[in-house]
């Protein structure tokens, strides 16, 4: 059973969405996992260790929940382009059917599909625990006699018979060349097997059901050559095959096959009784109590994410802080020093300090995932968001945006239509994230007078409040927008299961976390180390010459105000960074950004401020030479008082300040969203789209702002 | 040609009424809804209209489920 490039045996988990599979594969591997990718596919894939009897290792490859091998959805395709290769780089070895025993009858249709291509599968029965509960009880034996194949009764949540599994499928391997001569559920008819001859003919698949299958995918199957697609569109031209209608009689034909099975070995209670489920949707998918308990859930979501996040964030700030001080004081006074404190260490702490957002965020997500509330809120908001060209699913990324675009964005994996989750990628970082809020603090406390509008209303707080709005305005537009540009031939389909509300199962819930924090951390980590690296270098490497003038300008300044050592520093700090290649480039793009009412300082922020939006405020303290105050009413006064260089006339006006703030309300200027934008969609492509798209927009808008303000 | 009768589809269920499926008009839903359970001659019955209407609540042989609008208009019942 093992080919030429593989070593291991591959065994394949398949099953139905909401089989329990992922807690079947949690239960096997435990912490002996990692997510990779299909080559070709966007679509994750969890492999772990399995060990077989005798301390053989197998690699178990956990396959996206399909309810059959005919796929309506991207995800659902890998099993399909998987199963129909034999000999290629992912085609298992053995498959663990994972089948719901509460519903068996919808969930044999795919096992009798991967039956008929001949695979050596093993069904293993899950949730068993519940069905007996319930009253069903299954003659396992009966069924593994009937199909011909193992069947053991499971319980991924008390991990009930798992041990079993890799035993049977260590017999069934072993006894395979007996085992596999077992008749086949589907009988082909005449225009299937004419056609499977043919190909059969021309392109050496011997196997009626894979040729047939071959017919079916021809137009999308990855591992076709362009011959092989041309050759299979012609006989089904020829013979003119309906591809769609042949599915749903095939489909049709299995369930009269295997339903008889189900009801001569499924003893369940008659009726369907009124369940606890049923009594919570009542209230969970009420007109009206279940978007305001909706709206309740995910302002405990944003409150979490917001507020639990606070403390350990401090505490990576501080450590680095205190590294980067200890670093500072110990190492020789040498631009490495530099390289490492402000470039390596800054880049570690702007990645680590994610962590707790993201590792909350999901830690909430995989609650509401476990329990089944998602598919609630999907069902209810699935309208509302398709205007806009996004999905159900899609109203959790933008929530969750409003604390961090991050894992957010990360956060859209379960969208299964193509374009909708690259539409809710898009629009994501429109939606004002906690970055945003110390620029706005400051922008706002300078340019809007506190003054209070009808005697109670603060017109700071309406500002900040407008803020927000403008987030969700372009985010709403912009999804509008894209939908009517972004085509995809992938039809849209809502039918969706609502799963019974269960308890979480903890140990699906930390991996959850687990991974998508180590995820963060090693894909997009590298590429903000990077940019954070070169833009330390930008800030403080500049044109030798310049550079020396500004020591010198700030020494002279210095003594001659009879400065004392910090503020000294403080001033050196501040000609430094407008000497620097930072510096060049903002004076640079100065006559660029003075339409939008922006000196070149504001152009360095502007620049600075790519690593993180709140870089901002630290930017600007060091330019006005206050670097080490940390203070932001002092900031705020400096700011007052700039003025043009050549006009000198006052730098913020009101005018400049709401368009400063409106640029950075709809700017791309995040590199950790670019990364994992990146990350996420698979390519550069996307993620300098979305710049530009951004970025273009927030200077388009801001130019309107001060335009209509000056 | 037997003059056709108004035939009913999921979408014009009432709450809580329940019907048997009889045939699909869409091809592509056909197999996606086949897949997922819903048969010709299934048990489906209506729980609740989605809290800003376009989408339903269905019970089908006992399992949950969501549709569109349009997919449960695609659902031609039994007379």
């Amino acid at each position: 059973m093992i080919d030429g490039g593989r070593q291991v045996l591959h065994i394949a988990l398949v099953g139905n969405p909401n089989s329990g599979k992922s807690t079947v594969f949690n239960q096997l591997t435990g912490l002996r996992q990692k997510t990779g990718n299909f080559p070709g596919v966007t679509v994750d894939i969890h492999k772990g260790k399995l060990a077989l009897p005798g301390g053989k290792m197998a690699v178990l490859v956990d396959f996206p929940g399909t309810y059959s091998i005919y796929p309506t959805a991207s995800d659902e395709k890998v099993v399909a382009a998987v199963l129909t290769q034999p000999g290629g780089p992912h085609y298992p070895d053995a498959v663990i059917y994972v089948a719901d025993t509460t519903h068996l009858e919808k969930h044999l249709l795919l096992l009798t599909q991967l039956m008929d291509l001949d695979l050596p599968v093993v069904l293993a029965l899950n949730m068993s625990d519940t069905a007996s509960e319930q009253g069903i009880t299954v003659d396992t034996r009966q069924l593994s006699e009937v199909l011909g194949i193992p069947v053991v009764a499971i319980s991924g949540r008390t991990g009930q018979n798992i041990a079993q599994l890799p035993f049977e499928v260590d017999q069934l391997l072993r006894n395979w060349d007996v085992l596999k001569q077992r008749k086949r559920l589907y009988r082909l008819n005449d225009q299937e097997l004419q056609i499977a001859e043919a190909i059969g003919q021309n392109l050496g698949e011997t196997h009626a059901y894979r040729a047939l299958l071959l017919a079916h995918h021809h137009g999308w199957l990855p591992f076709l050559s362009i011959e092989a697609r041309e050759t299979l569109a012609a006989i089904v031209q020829t013979k003119s095959f309906q591809s769609l209608r042949n599915q749903v009689d095939e489909t049709l034909d299995r369930y009269d096959r295997f339903t008889p099975i189900i009801e001569r070995v499924v003893q369940k209670p008659p009726a369907f009784p009124t369940t606890t489920t049923d009594r919570i949707d009542e209230v969970l998918t009420h007109r009206v109590w279940g978007p305001l308990i909706f709206v309740g859930v995910m302002l405990l979501v944003f409150q979490a994410i917001f507020d639990w996040s606070a403390a350990p964030m401090d505490w990576i700030e501080g450590v680095f802080a205190a590294l980067n001080s200890w670093l500072q004081h110990h190492l020789p006074d040498h631009w490495t020093t530099g390289l490492l404190t402000d470039g390596v260490l800054a880049g570690l702490s702007g990645i680590l300090v994610f962590v707790p957002q993201i590792a909350i965020l999901f830690f909430l997500i995989a609650i509401l995932e476990e329990v089944g509330y998602m598919a609630r809120v999907v069902f209810m908001f699935d309208k509302s968001m398709r205007r806009f060209g996004m999905n159900g699913r899609s109203v959790v990324a933008l929530i969750s945006g409003g604390a961090c675009a991050v894992p957010a964005i990360m956060s859209t994996r379960t969208i299964g239509n193509w374009q909708e989750r690259l539409i809710t990628i898009m629009v994501t970082p429109f939606i004002s994230c906690s970055a945003r809020l110390p620029v706005y603090a400051v922008l706002i406390g300078l340019a809007v007078p506190a003054t209070r509008i009808l005697g109670f209303w603060n017109l700071q707080s309406i500002t900040f409040a407008g803020m927000y709005l403008l987030g969700m305005l372009a985010a709403f537009g912009s999804g509008w927008l894209m939908k009517r540009y972004l085509h995809t031939r992938e039809p849209s389909f809502l039918t969706l299961e609502l799963p019974v509300y269960r308890v979480p199962h903890w140990k699906n819930v930390w991996l959850t976390v687990l991974e998508k924090t180590m995820a963060f951390v090693w894909g997009a980590g590298k590429i903000i180390l990077f940019i954070s690296i070169v833009l330390w270098a930008m800030a403080s490497l500049g044109p030798t010459e310049a550079m020396h003038m500004a020591e010198q300008q700030a020494a002279n300044m210095a003594a001659q105000q009879r400065l004392d050592k910090s503020a000294a520093d403080d001033l050196l700090a501040g000609y430094k960074l407008e000497a620097s290649w930072a510096g060049q480039l903002g004076k640079w793009i100065e006559p660029a950004i003075r339409p939008l009412g922006y000196d070149w300082k504001i152009g360095i922020a502007l620049i600075a401020s790519f690593a993180a939006r709140e870089v901002f405020v630290g930017t600007m303290s060091t330019i006005y030479s206050i670097g080490s105050t940390d203070n932001e009413v002092l900031l705020r006064e400096k700011m007052r008082h700039a003025t043009f260089a050549d006009t000198g006339a006052p730098v913020y006006t009101l005018a400049t300040a709401l368009s400063l703030l409106v640029f950075y309300a709809l700017a791309m200027q995040c590199m950790s969203t670019m990364a994992v934008v990146q990350r996420e969609t698979g390519s550069w492509k996307w993620a300098f789209f979305q710049f530009v798209f951004m970025s273009g927009l927030a200077y388009l808008c801001a130019w309107l702002v001060y335009t209509l303000f000056s | 040609m037997v003059m056709q009768r108004h035939i009913r589809t999921v979408s014009e269920l009432k709450t809580h009424e329940c019907a048997r499926t009889y045939a699909f008009s869409d091809p592509a839903l056909a197999g996606r809804l086949t897949a997922m359970g819903i048969l010709p001659g299934s048990s489906i019955e209506m729980v609740r209209t989605a809290p800003f209407g376009f989408a339903y609540y269905v019970k089908v042989n006992g399992v949950r489920m969501a549709l569109r609008e349009e997919e449960a208009a695609n659902i031609l019942l039994e007379v």
